[in-house]
């Protein structure tokens, strides 16, 4: 079997690109910057996998996200080269032919593949709600499960039930986790998840050669270990109690934080205030608006989105006081914490 | 154009406003340049890890300033290595295809790894080398 290194040195990508390719990784990662190397070469070395990809309750945002990607070349260099053996939307063949792929796949990589899920499971009723080729999606997430060596629940359906799941659950949609209790389950949240930190969590399978450290909700600490708030450009107007108090007063123009407005960055997790979107153009607080915390559970039954995080359902007024309480020193804390977490990571290797 | 240019918006005074960040960060890169200059460690910054304005990265571009060496490498996209008026404390930009910044840092070391001859292209170079003599 040829190595990524192999195979992306026959496909005419250079050394220096692919070590470029590994910095932007590492720097996704928050891995220390210096660690880039290394990366490259664990990663050169890495084996190409097989994915199966499943698709349930979902709107195929996630596949769109990671598709549209405006760089392929360099973000899905990864992606390119991972065996994406089954994914209906993309795939090719259709009906039996398709379910013939899955099929043989699963057989040909058992124990071995990846399996990619977005979409929620619905489980009302027998779980009639959803199905292909005359199967439940449980039966068929039952089947792609037992052969495979991880779960990676790609968007917030798969990671926490999403929109299918929103009050009153009419399908009786599930998670993945839910669901999925004798694998290891990668939970990749966001409404969509960004199509880098989609990239990296497969990168980083292929590094480290194991599914890396995971937060209490299945996400890993590399993409998700800080919150929107630490990251953001417009923390310094937080620290100095500068906030817009409508979208339209001077405030707002004046770019300062959106924490009044019902920002929700500072208990969201992801990477939305460093990558960004649309090729790094902007995030949702960069044109104006706070963050609705897509990527964190039930983020859609927790209150309005532009009301104040205090007046919301995300938490009591103890945890979010604590929070609002290390605010001014917490600027520096996020880095100094972020470095903690980097030496760490290069104490164990 | 999509008709958004005919909304009228004014741009504020202060807005992306320097923060004070970049003082601390230069006195890191003080002390770390101090480290590389006693033990030859090299060290890393990430920018994109720091919250900086606009403001921030002008005044980091001022106050680094220009050096000796600049160098663009080719590679998916353009990067640039830049050394300041501090030798030995470079800024690394990588852009992908797009033009985007995919990565942003401070490197304190003699020469970046992205200017580095891969030993592997080397040896790889240096049999097309003794090729193309022998026809």
């Amino acid at each position: 079997m040829t190595t990524l290194g192999d195979a992306l040195h026959a496909s005419g990508v250079s050394r220096r690109a692919f070590l470029k390719f590994c910095t932007t990784l590492t720097s996704l990662m928050a891995l220390p910057p210096g660690m880039a190397p290394a990366v490259a070469a664990a990663l050169a070395q890495a084996k190409r996998p097989s994915v199966i990809w499943l698709s349930f309750q979902e709107c195929t945002g996630c596949t769109e996200s990671l598709t549209r990607s405006s760089s392929p070349t360099l973000e899905n260099l990864i992606l390119d080269l991972v065996s994406l053996d089954y994914h209906h939307t993309l795939m090719a063949a259709s009906g039996f032919a398709a379910e013939e792929a899955r099929a043989k796949a699963m057989k040909e990589f058992d124990g071995k593949y990846l399996l990619l899920v977005d979409g929620s499971i619905p489980t009302g009723d027998g779980g009639i709600y959803g199905a292909w080729g005359g199967e439940s999606f449980m039966d068929i997430l039952e089947q792609g499960v037992k052969g495979a060596a991880a779960v990676v629940a790609i968007g917030s359906c798969a990671s926490y039930g999403g929109l299918p799941k929103a009050n009153p659950n009419p399908t009786g949609a599930r998670s993945v986790s839910d669901l999925v209790k004798d694998k290891p389950v990668i939970n990749v949240p966001g409404c969509p998840p960004i199509a880098v930190v989609m990239t990296g969590v497969l990168a980083h399978y292929l590094t480290f050669g194991k599914i890396p450290e995971l937060d209490a909700q299945l996400r890993p600490r590399a993409f998700y270990g800080e919150t929107i708030h630490d990251r953001c450009y417009r923390r310094p107007f937080y620290d100095q109690g500068k906030f817009a108090r409508t979208f339209d007063d001077e405030g707002a123009r004046s770019g300062w934080c959106l924490y009044e407005l019902g920002c929700k960055g500072p208990i969201t997790h992801n990477a939305c205030a460093t990558v960004k979107w649309n090729a790094g153009t902007s995030f949702p607080i960069q044109s104006g608006h706070g963050c609705l915390g897509c990527s964190e559970p039930d983020f859609w039954d927790k209150g309005s989105f532009y009301k104040a995080l205090s007046t919301t359902e995300w938490g009591d007024a103890k945890t979010l006081g604590a929070a609002a309480a290390v605010g001014i020193a917490a600027g520096a804390a996020a880095a100094y914490f972020g470095r903690k977490r980097q030496e760490k990571i290069e104490k164990e290797g | 154009m999509s008709g958004l240019d005919k909304i009228a918006v004014r741009v504020v005074d202060g807005a992306d406003a320097p923060t004070g960040n970049v003082r601390a960060l230069l006195h890191e890169i003080a002390g770390l340049a101090e480290a590389w200059a006693r033990g030859g460690e090299t060290a890393c910054i990430d920018l994109r890890s720091l919250p900086l304005t606009r403001g921030d990265y002008a005044e980091l571009d001022t106050a680094l300033g220009a050096g000796a060496v600049s160098a663009t490498v080719e590679a998916i996209g353009a990067s640039h290595a830049r050394e300041s008026q501090y030798p030995g404390v470079w800024r690394v930009t990588h852009r992908n295809e797009a033009g985007e910044v995919v990565a942003d840092l401070i490197e304190i070391c003699e020469v970046p790894l992205i200017l580095r001859a891969p030993t592997e292209d080397v040896i790889e170079g240096m049999i097309r080398l003794k090729e193309a003599l022998q026809t």
